[in-house]
């Protein structure tokens, strides 16, 4: 192979990756903006009036009113309200929260951390226990494989706020390993993120383990074993590859799991986050918070599938030739 | 494998045994000391006490702001940072006498132009419009007339200005605060007060941390010793569920904790390591308020067969277990200065009197579902809540009620519970029968205000009765305690006897559990709440 042949076939790896990049980039965006504009649709037509819900049960006169409507511009058109959110946010300016009297930015941003650390830690925990029963159990028929097989079930039927009152009741009410409550190092975070992360391992568990299954009884693998490969060696060199491929899929599912159990976790054990920010937000109509939280919630969702995509064109360069 | 299992596992215990500092560990020294976690229900909106608004948030207020004025036992009014004051002649006219050792967390001296500093606040436009318009209506304006001698001028008399002065709206805050804090409507550490402890750390969803002030010396007569607090350090953590709180307690990972429910009273009581404190809150009762706008609710006689239909003594026993007080008024027991106690047994639990008022108001006839029909409409009647502020397993008890005036009257009573922007817009298209209300106030004049004059903020019931303003208008602009009693006394009878306005439900209580080895946990005098942890020590 000649060094112009090497060159070419450079320029053209990288031709093939820019259209889909972009593409997926562009995809990302136009999520995002639909997602702002959406969440302001339906915040737009929710019951009840903005002025109504910041009034609450304090004193209602028409100069008040008057007073905070002038002072969040609720007196302009839809339309404009409209403009100029989305003018901010390009800007980076999340708003100002009408209930905590604080910036949105600074409100989520002391908030984001904990999320992220637990959502990360249960995802690392689901994972690796679903990889480690699925290995454990794929193609061999026993009570071991039964069992594992029922328990994720029932994980993955069992309410996060249940199990998480299950595993306080347990491990830290009766035997006293684990903190209640706080965000106090690694600790505090176990068995939030077991809670969270075993809805997780469960439906992850039962994709891979039928993926392995289905993969061992691939003709591969007969070709494989008659080789004299271990079937040790066969699950894990090659089976658990096909396996994989439908369980990366699952990876935007996960984000949705895992911002969505968070609220719940949070409340349960006393730990800081978006999710408490997010719940009486909504609750109380903080419009800025909840639409931040949206646009972050979207932003999550864009990154990790856009991560996913690129690394299925990474993986299988089928997939960049062919669009 | 198994090994490895253990060795995490004891990793875990000795990383839990070096946080061991969470336990309470009495050291010696003046005034005690030690650290105490107290587990709270609610999270606070703001710590600036300006801006206060949440019952279930004001205990922390206290502990790092204090007023000009106290509360003592039988709701005398005490001097605290003031040390003493005037009213003239004609109401109109406040002198105070001002403490002059005290000062703020920040340095800055506590005087007479910080408390008009404070005044001058509050009254300013945009920064709290309701205690502007409510409790500052009369304020006219505040002069300095020494370093520590202040005089307040009212526009009109007003019975509840020193009451205001007492509450944590008036907490006294640093002028440098007010003039440079970064969130001043938020509060937090730079939002500072002259109180017993100072607020040095807050983390949103987990905890509020505070230290003890140690040039502490000005505490009210009321409290329970002089001088600086006994905890070195106090943590409030936020749990927002009722068993973890518990589980949290009995654990002892905390040593105090607010709001315990019903439900686990019982587990309290049977620990002898754990004790629990009950207090009843100020302020209305919990009731049901009739809707007099429209039918059904317009004929006083349906009104008053909901509230025979009601056994409303067996509905608390199923609900709290025997653990609620049952209310017979407007007002709370809670509230002894104002409350009624006449009224008691005068209505209720009477199903054969319920079926005889609806049988004349019409509503004689049943339907296939056996509830009452009039002209081919079913006697219906709708609650309409938002969800987030339902508490107490108020939820719970509306079902007992409904199921109670269904089976013994034939009522159809409808329990919705929504998120707040529906409640809302029921509640301003007069889409309800029934509305749930209790109020905190400490002076429970200030919640009959609210709910029963015509057209004032809350007065869900569209009553309208001329005495009825007229009373509770004269009762507002007196000081005068037995005055104002004997007043308040009449406003009960209409709204209780002559109206039939309500169904008194129970008096909001506060519960408090903490581990035998806490002591001086205790109550506000008025309020009913929980009190600050000033008087709080751990050990003897």
């Amino acid at each position: 192979m000649s060094t112009l042949q090497l060159t070419r076939r450079r320029g053209l790896a990288a031709a093939g990756w820019l259209g889909p990049v972009v593409r997926r980039l562009g995809s990302g965006l136009a999520v995002l903006w639909a997602a702002a504009t959406a969440a302001y649709v339906a915040l737009l037509f929710a019951p009840g009036d903005t002025v109504d819900v910041l009034i609450g049960d304090g004193l209602d006169t028409p100069e008040r009113r008057a007073q905070i409507i002038a002072e969040w511009g609720l007196d302009r058109s839809a339309l404009e309200q409209y403009g100029d959110y989305l003018a901010r946010l390009l800007r980076g300016d999340l708003g100002h929260s009408y209930i905590l009297q604080r910036g949105v930015g600074d409100v989520l941003s002391s908030q984001i951390w904990p999320t992220v650390s637990l959502a990360l830690t249960a995802a690392v925990f689901g994972v690796v226990l679903a990889l480690v029963l699925a290995l454990a159990t794929a193609g061999r028929r026993s009570r071991f494989g039964d069992l594992v097989g029922l328990s994720e079930l029932v994980v993955v039927s069992v309410p996060p706020f249940l199990i998480g009152i299950l595993l306080l009741a347990v491990f830290s009410f009766t035997l006293g390993w684990f903190p209640v409550s706080g965000d106090r190092g690694f600790v505090s975070l176990v068995l939030p993120a077991v809670a969270l992360g075993l809805q997780i391992s469960g439906v992850l568990g039962q994709v891979l383990r039928e993926g392995l299954e289905r993969a061992l009884e691939e003709p591969f693998a007969v070709t494989a074993r008659s080789r004299g490969i271990t079937e040790w060696r066969l699950v894990i060199r090659h089976a658990l590859r096909h396996a994989l491929l439908p369980a990366v899929t699952l990876l935007g599912w996960f984000t949705g799991v895992l911002l969505g159990g968070a609220i719940i976790i949070e409340a349960v054990f006393g730990r800081p986050g978006l999710g408490q920010v997010t719940v009486s937000a909504v609750t109380g109509k903080d419009m800025p918070v909840v639409m931040a939280v949206v646009l972050l919630s979207a932003l999550a969702y864009v990154t990790v599938s856009t991560i996913v995509d690129l690394a299925y064109l990474a993986i299988d360069p089928r997939l960049r030739r062919s669009r | 494998m198994k090994s490895q299992w253990g060795a995490l596992a004891l990793a875990g215990v000795l990383t839990l045994a070096a946080c061991g500092s969470e336990a309470p560990t009495a050291t010696a020294g003046d005034g005690g000391g030690g650290s105490l976690v107290w587990a709270v229900e609610t999270q606070p909106i703001t710590f600036n006490p300006h801006q206060w608004g949440q019952n279930k948030a004001r205990l922390l207020v206290h502990n790092q702001f204090d007023n000009l004025i106290a509360r003592g036992k039988n709701g005398e009014f005490l001097s605290w940072l003031a040390k003493a004051w005037e009213v003239s002649k004609d109401g109109l006219t406040y002198t105070f006498q001002l403490r002059e050792d005290v000062t703020f967390h920040d340095g800055e001296k506590f005087d007479a132009a910080a408390v008009k500093a404070n005044l001058d606040q509050l009254v300013s436009e945009g920064y709290n419009p309701a205690v502007k318009a409510i409790q500052l209506r009369n304020f006219g304006s505040a002069e300095v007339t020494g370093p520590y001698a202040l005089k307040v001028t009212l526009k009109a008399p007003d019975g509840i200005f020193l009451d205001f002065l007492a509450s944590p709206l008036a907490g006294q805050v640093s002028p440098k605060s007010l003039k440079n804090a970064k969130d001043l409507k938020a509060g937090g550490v730079d939002v500072v007060g002259t109180g017993p402890f100072i607020l040095d750390r807050f983390t949103p969803g987990q905890e509020v941390h505070y230290k003890r002030n140690p040039a502490y010396n000005w505490a009210p007569p009321s409290a329970g010793h002089q001088g600086p607090a006994h905890l070195s350090e106090v943590t409030y953590r936020f749990l927002p569920e009722a068993a973890v709180r518990v589980g949290a307690l009995t654990s002892q990972q905390v040593q105090v904790i607010e709001g315990v429910p019903a439900t686990e009273v019982g587990l309290i009581k049977s620990d002898p390591a754990l004790k629990l404190e009950t207090s009843l809150n100020s302020g209305s009762a919990f009731s049901y308020y009739f809707n007099l706008s429209h039918a059904p609710f317009d004929d006083k006689r349906v009104r008053e067969a909901f509230r025979d239909a009601v056994d409303v003594d067996a509905v608390l026993n199923s609900v709290y277990q025997g653990t609620a007080k049952r209310a017979w008024s407007i007002i709370g027991q809670g509230s002894p200065a104002f409350y009624d106690a006449s009224l008691e047994n005068t209505f209720g639990n009477n199903p054969a009197r319920a079926n005889k008022l609806l049988d004349e108001a019409g509503w004689d006839k049943r339907d296939g579902e056996g509830f009452r029909v009039k002209d081919g409409k079913r006697l219906s009647v709708r609650s309409v809540s938002s969800a987030p502020y339902v508490r107490d397993r108020r939820d719970v008890l509306a079902q007992a009620i409904q199921a109670s005036v269904k089976q013994s009257a034939g009522i159809d009573f409808q329990v919705k519970l929504v998120d707040d922007g529906t409640a809302q817009k029921a509640y301003k298209e007069d889409q309800y029968e029934v509305f749930e209300n209790s109020r905190g106030d400490t002076d429970a004049g200030a919640a009959l205000n609210l709910i029963l004059p015509k057209g004032a903020a809350i007065n869900r019931t569209h009553v309208e009765n001329a005495e009825l303003d007229k009373l509770l208008a004269e009762a507002s602009a007196t000081s005068d305690p037995a005055e104002r009693k004997e007043l308040y006394a009449k406003v009960q009878k209409i709204v209780v006897t002559d109206e039939a306005l309500l169904l008194p439900v129970y008096v909001p209580a506060d519960q408090i559990a903490h581990g035998a080895g806490v002591t001086g946990v205790t109550f506000e005098p008025v309020s009913g709440t929980p009190n600050s942890a000033y008087d709080v020590r751990i050990g003897t």
